[in-house]
C-alpha cells in the first residue's frame, strides 16, 4: 500500500495541467498517468480530481468534449486551452523557484 | 483577465447538465473494474475492490457542483424553497417567531420613537448644547428665575457667557379687531433671538431703539398666528394688527419650529422695553422677575460658566433682604434640562421596559430555534452523510433565520405604525413634543439588526455542531446540550417578566390611588369660568365688572353657587407665603429658616359652597363682610395646626410680613374659621397648608389679574356654557370667556400617570405572554422528546402522577429560577420608580405578591397543560414512538 501523501495546495492543479500538456485525456486517464509517473506514491481518487477538473475548466484553463474512449466507450475528454498552457509555464515557473527555495532551506539538514 | 471573466459568465448562464458528472463518473468506475479485472481479480471482487477505492459518490457530486462560479446563488433559492416549505410543515414555530419579533421590533420602535422627542431630540436653536438657562432658586420657586435688579448687574459684568437675555414669563393680550381672541404675548429681550441662535421666517428682530422704554409698537407672530390670520402671506410684515386696542408693526414672523426655552405658548413676541434704571425701585427694589438665558463661551463647561458667575451672585444678593437671603442659591443649567424635568425619569423607564421587552422577544425567538435546532439533528446529520459541507448546512440555517427575520422585521414596522398611532391617540397634552413624534428609522433599523443578529446565532448553533453519526443513529433525536440553554433563556424571560410586571403593578396601584383619592371637594357640578379682561378698558379696576358678572351667573337656572378666586386647586398657579412670614400676634414667630410655605388664596364665601369645602371650626366668611375694609381670615385645617399647635385659632390675629425691601408692617388678619383640608400640591404632589384670604370689593392688588368664577351648577357645562357666554358679551363683547369643568382639569392632570401607567402596563402584558409562549414551548419540547422515556418508565411501574411530577418539575425550576432573580431586579430596580409612585411604596408586599401569583400560576398553566398530555400517553404507544 502506497504511503498517503499530502498534496500542496495547488499542486494537483499543477500535475493535471501538466499530466494534460501531453495531449488530451479522460479523467480516469489522468488519475492513472499521475499514478504512473509518481512510481504509484500519488493516488489521486475521484473524490479530488473531479471537482479539480471541474474548476480548472470553469477557469478556461482546460475544455472537456464528449469522445470516444479507447475501448469505445463515450467519455469526457479534456485538453489544456491557451490559457491553460500560459498558465502551465507560470506554475512551473513558480514550483521550480518553490522547490529551490525549499531545497536551499533543507540541504544542510540534508548534508548533516 | 478578460477572457477569464467571459469564461465565468459563460458557466452562469449556460449549466452543464448533471447527469454528464455521473456519466462520467460511472465511465471512471468501470475503467477501474476493468483493471482490477486484468490484474485477476473475479468480476465480483474486482466490482468492490472498485468501489472501496471509489469512496461517496454524492459528495464528489456536491463539490464539482461547488466549483461552478455563482454557484451559490443557486443554492440560495433552493435554501429559500426549503426554508418556506419547512415554515409550512410546522406554522406554529413560524407564527411563534414572526409574532415575537413583532412585538419586539414594533414596540420598541415605537416606544423609542416617542422617548427620542423626549430625550434626545436637537432644540431648534443653533448650538443648543452651549445654551443655558441661570436664576435664583429658592424654596417658593424651584425653577430658577430672575429679577430686574439683579439681571442687568449680571448682564454687563458676566464674563463666562457671549451674550445673555431674558424674556418675561407669560403675558396674555387680546387681538382686538373683528372677534376677541385671547392671545399668549411675551415680551422679550431685543438680543433674544439672536443669543438663541434662531433665524426669522420673514421680516426682520426688533432693532435697540425698539426695545427703549416707550418705543414704537412692533411685534413678531407666530407661525400659527400667520397661517390663521394671514395664510402665511409674506405681505403680513409691515402689516398693522390690533392688540389690546392699539396698533401694532408686525415687524418679523416666528420660524415654524420656533418654541420658547421654557416652553410656553407663544403667539407675539413682542419688545420688553425694559427700564433698566427702574429695576432698583420697581417691586420692593429688587425689580420683575424675569427668565434668563445665555449662551456659554465656547470652551467652557457649564460648572466653570457657574463658577465664574458666583461672585457676581453673591455680590448682588445685597439687594436680597437680610432675613431671606441665605435661601436663594444660583442656578446654571442647560435649557435641555430645565425643559424636561421629571420627563426624564418616565422617559427612562419607558426605555427600560421596551429593552426589556426587546430582550424577551430575543430570548424567546432564541429558545425557538434552539428547540427546533435539537429536534432537527437527526435532519442535519442525514444531511451532512448525503454530503453537505457544514458551510452548506450553516447557510441553509442562516437563510431560515433570515426569512424569519425579515418577515417578522415587515410585521414588526407595521406594528410600530399602529402603536405609535395608539400612543398618540392616548397621550396627554403634557408630554412634550409627543405630537411632533415620526417613526424613527434608525431604531426600526436597530431592532431590525438585533433581532436578526439573535436570529442568526440562535439559528445556526445547532448548525455549527458537529453532526453526530449517532444521530443517524438513534433511534430518536436528542434533546442534547441546548436543553441547559434553553432552560436559562426561558429562566431569563421570566425574570425580566417579574421586573416588567412589578413595575406595571406598581404603577398602576398608584394610579389607582391617585384617580380615589379624596381631594377634600367636589369635582362634579362644578364649573369655572376665566375671563380675562383687557386692562386698558378698566382704568379704575376691574371689580366693578367682577361683582356685575358674578350677579348675572347667579341667575342662571341650575346655578346654586357662584364663587370666585384667584386661583383654583388642585394644581396650577397660586400665591404663596413662607411660613416664617405669618407672624402670630401674642407667640413666638416660627424661625427664619423654617423653609415650608402656606397657599394664599383670595376667595369669596361661595367658593367653599361652590367645591363643598367643609367649615370645620369656626365659620364662613359671609356676604356682608365683603363690603367691609376688613382682613379676614379661613385657614385650613395643616394650617391651624401648624400655626396653633395647641388650640383654638378662632379669633386669633396673624400679621402678614411683607417685604418692601426691608420688612414693613403689613395687614393683621383675623381668624374665623378652619376648613377642611383641600389637594393643593398637584394631584401626586405634598398637601401644602393653605390661608383663605376673604376677596372683599374694598381692597384691590394685583391678583386681581387672577381671577375664576367657579360654580355649582345641576345642569352640564354644555347646556351652560352658552348662556355664561352671552351674559358675559353683555357686560364686555371684547372679553374672551375660557369655560371648563373641575372634572376635566383634574382629570388631565391624571393624563401622564394615566400615559405611563397605560404604557407600562401594555409592555408588561406583552412581556408576560412570550414568556408564557416561551415556557409552553419548551415543556412541551421537553415532553414530546421525552415520550420514549415516559413509556420505558410507566411499564416499570411509574403511576401517572410520578410522569406529572417529572415534566412539571422541570417547569417548576425554571419559574422558581426565573422568579427569584427578578424579583431581586425588580427589588432594586424600583428605586428608580419611586418618584412616579403616589402612595404606594417602590417595595410594596401586596403588589409584589401579587406579580409573583400571578407569574406563578400563569407559568404554571404554561407548563401542566403539556405535562399532562405526556402523563396521558399510553406506554405502548410510546415505546413505539419514534
Amino acid at each position: 500500500m502506497p504511503v498517503q501523501i499530502d498534496l500542496l495546495q495547488g499542486t494537483l492543479d499543477l500535475l493535471i495541467l501538466q499530466t494534460l500538456a501531453a495531449g488530451p485525456m479522460h479523467g480516469w486517464g489522468v488519475a492513472q498517468r499521475i499514478q504512473q509517473m509518481s512510481k504509484d506514491v500519488l493516488q489521486i481518487g475521484q473524490g479530488s480530481l473531479y471537482p479539480a477538473l471541474h474548476r480548472l475548466e470553469y477557469k478556461g484553463w482546460i475544455r472537456a468534449d464528449w469522445g470516444l474512449s479507447e475501448n469505445n466507450r463515450k467519455a469526457r475528454f479534456y485538453r489544456l486551452t491557451a490559457t491553460g498552457r500560459k498558465q502551465l509555464d507560470t506554475e512551473l515557473k513558480n514550483w521550480e523557484r518553490l522547490s529551490a527555495a525549499i531545497g536551499l532551506v533543507l540541504t544542510p539538514a540534508v548534508q548533516s | 483577465m478578460i477572457g477569464e471573466w467571459l469564461n465565468r459568465l459563460r458557466f452562469l448562464f449556460f449549466r452543464r447538465k448533471p447527469e454528464a458528472l455521473d456519466d462520467e463518473l460511472q465511465f471512471h468506475l468501470d475503467l477501474s473494474v476493468e483493471r482490477n479485472i486484468a490484474a485477476g481479480m473475479t468480476a465480483d471482487e474486482a466490482r468492490r475492490q472498485a468501489l472501496i477505492e471509489f469512496g461517496g459518490v454524492e459528495r464528489t457530486r456536491e463539490q464539482c457542483h461547488g466549483q461552478r462560479p455563482g454557484w451559490w446563488m443557486g443554492t440560495v433559492a433552493q435554501d429559500v424553497r426549503y426554508a418556506l416549505r419547512g415554515f409550512r410543515r410546522n406554522p406554529v414555530f413560524t407564527i411563534a417567531v414572526i409574532a415575537t419579533l413583532a412585538v419586539g421590533i414594533g414596540a420598541t420602535a415605537a416606544v423609542f420613537s416617542v422617548v427620542d422627542r423626549v430625550l434626545f431630540r436637537s432644540l431648534p436653536y443653533a448650538h443648543d448644547d452651549r445654551l443655558v438657562s441661570v436664576g435664583l432658586v429658592q424654596s417658593l420657586e424651584k425653577q430658577e428665575f430672575t429679577l430686574g435688579g439683579f439681571f442687568f448687574e449680571w448682564r454687563d459684568n458676566q464674563k463666562p457667557f457671549e451674550s445673555m437675555t431674558f424674556e418675561t414669563g407669560y403675558g396674555d393680550c387680546n387681538l382686538t379687531d373683528g372677534n376677541p381672541v385671547h392671545l399668549h404675548c411675551i415680551h422679550v429681550a431685543q438680543n433674544f433671538l439672536p443669543t438663541l441662535g434662531v433665524s426669522l421666517a420673514a421680516g426682520r428682530n426688533f432693532t435697540p431703539e425698539e426695545d427703549l422704554p416707550n418705543g414704537a409698537r412692533v411685534a413678531m407672530i407666530s407661525d400659527g398666528l400667520w397661517l390663521s390670520r394671514f395664510n402665511r402671506d409674506p405681505g403680513a410684515v409691515d402689516k398693522d394688527i390690533d392688540l389690546d386696542g392699539h396698533a401694532t408693526r408686525i415687524v418679523g414672523v416666528l420660524p415654524k419650529d420656533f418654541e420658547m426655552p421654557r416652553l410656553q405658548e407663544v403667539d407675539i413676541l413682542r419688545p420688553a422695553q425694559m427700564n433698566v434704571a427702574q429695576q432698583h425701585t420697581v417691586n420692593g427694589g429688587i425689580g420683575y422677575p424675569l427668565w434668563a438665558f445665555a449662551r456659554v463661551k465656547s470652551g467652557l463647561s457649564l460648572a466653570e460658566a457657574r463658577a465664574e458667575m458666583e461672585p457676581l451672585f453673591l455680590h448682588t444678593q445685597q439687594w436680597i433682604p437680610a432675613e431671606i437671603r441665605k435661601e436663594f442659591h444660583l442656578r446654571v443649567r442647560s435649557i435641555r434640562d430645565r425643559q424636561m424635568q421629571d420627563a426624564y425619569r418616565a422617559a427612562w423607564v419607558l426605555l427600560g421596559a421596551v429593552f426589556a421587552v426587546l430582550l424577551i422577544a430575543c430570548a424567546n425567538v432564541a429558545s425557538l430555534f434552539s428547540a427546533r435546532g435539537a429536534a432537527r439533528q437527526r435532519e442535519l446529520a442525514v444531511r451532512s452523510a448525503l454530503g453537505a459541507s457544514r458551510g452548506r448546512l450553516i447557510r441553509q440555517s442562516l437563510t431560515e433565520a433570515f426569512l424569519l427575520a425579515a418577515a417578522g422585521a415587515v410585521a414588526g414596522c407595521a406594528m410600530a405604525g399602529i402603536l405609535l398611532r395608539i400612543f398618540m391617540a392616548i397621550a396627554p397634552t403634557g408630554v412634550p413634543f409627543l405630537a411632533a413624534a415620526r417613526l424613527d428609522l434608525r431604531i426600526v433599523l436597530f431592532a431590525v439588526v438585533v433581532s436578526m443578529a439573535c436570529a442568526a446565532l440562535f439559528g445556526i448553533l445547532p448548525a455549527l455542531e458537529k453532526p453526530h453519526a449517532a444521530a443517524l443513529a438513534a433511534r430518536q433525536a436528542k434533546s442534547g446540550a441546548h436543553a441547559r440553554l434553553r432552560r436559562v433563556l426561558v429562566a431569563a424571560q421570566i425574570g425580566l417578566c417579574v421586573v416588567l410586571l412589578s413595575g406595571a403593578s406598581l404603577l398602576v396601584r398608584s394610579f389607582w390611588n391617585l384617580e380615589n383619592q379624596d381631594l377634600g371637594m367636589q369635582t362634579r357640578n362644578v364649573i369655572t369660568v376665566h375671563v380675562p379682561l383687557n386692562w386698558e378698558h378698566y382704568p379704575t379696576g376691574t371689580v366693578d365688572f367682577h361683582l356685575r358678572a358674578e350677579a348675572a351667573l347667579r341667575h342662571l337656572p341650575g346655578v346654586t353657587a357662584v364663587g370666585m378666586s384667584d386661583s383654583l386647586p388642585p394644581d396650577g398657579w397660586h400665591d404663596a407665603i413662607r411660613l416664617s412670614d405669618l407672624d402670630v400676634q401674642g407667640s413666638p414667630r416660627a424661625p427664619a429658616s423654617d423653609a415650608g410655605y402656606s397657599v394664599w388664596r383670595r376667595v369669596t364665601p361661595d367658593y367653599f359652597r361652590a367645591l363643598q369645602i367643609p367649615i370645620v371650626e369656626g365659620r364662613n366668611f359671609t356676604e356682608e363682610e365683603r363690603g367691609l375694609d376688613k382682613h379676614l381670615a379661613i385657614l385650613s385645617r395643616g394650617l391651624a395646626a401648624r400655626l396653633f399647635p395647641g388650640g383654638n385659632a378662632i379669633g386669633k390675629l396673624i400679621e402678614r410680613w411683607e417685604f418692601n425691601p426691608y420688612r414693613k408692617a403689613g395687614p393683621v388678619f383675623t381668624v374665623v374659621g378652619v376648613a377642611g383640608d383641600v389637594k393643593n400640591g398637584g394631584l401626586g404632589g405634598e398637601d401644602q397648608p393653605e390661608f383663605y384670604e376673604l376677596r372683599t370689593s374694598v381692597q384691590t392688588g394685583y391678583w386681581d389679574s387672577h381671577h375664576f368664577f367657579i360654580l355649582e351648577s345641576s345642569l352640564p357645562a354644555s347646556v351652560i356654557a352658552p348662556w355664561i357666554r352671552s351674559r358675559v358679551a353683555q357686560l364686555d363683547p371684547t372679553a374672551p370667556v375660557e369655560i371648563d369643568t373641575m372634572k376635566q382639569a383634574v382629570s388631565r392632570l391624571a393624563d401622564r400617570p394615566r400615559f405611563e401607567t397605560a404604557l407600562l402596563g401594555f409592555f408588561a402584558f406583552c412581556g408576560l405572554l412570550m414568556a408564557v409562549i416561551g415556557l409552553y414551548g419548551v415543556i412541551a419540547f421537553v415532553a414530546a422528546q421525552r415520550t420514549q422515556e415516559i413509556g420505558v418508565r410507566m411499564a416499570l411501574g411509574a403511576t401517572r402522577m410520578d410522569i406529572l411530577r417529572l415534566i412539571a418539575a422541570e417547569g417548576l425550576r425554571m419559574i422558581a429560577l426565573g422568579g427569584a432573580v427578578g424579583l431581586g431586579v425588580s427589588l432594586a430596580a424600583a428605586q428608580l420608580l419611586r418618584s412616579m409612585l403616589f402612595n404606594v411604596g417602590p417595595h410594596d408586599p401586596v403588589t409584589y405578591a401579587a406579580v409573583l401569583g400571578l407569574l406563578g400560576v400563569v407559568a404554571l398553566a404554561a407548563t401542566l397543560i403539556p405535562a399532562r398530555a405526556a402523563m396521558k400517553v399510553e406506554p405502548v404507544v410510546a415505546l413505539r414512538y419514534e
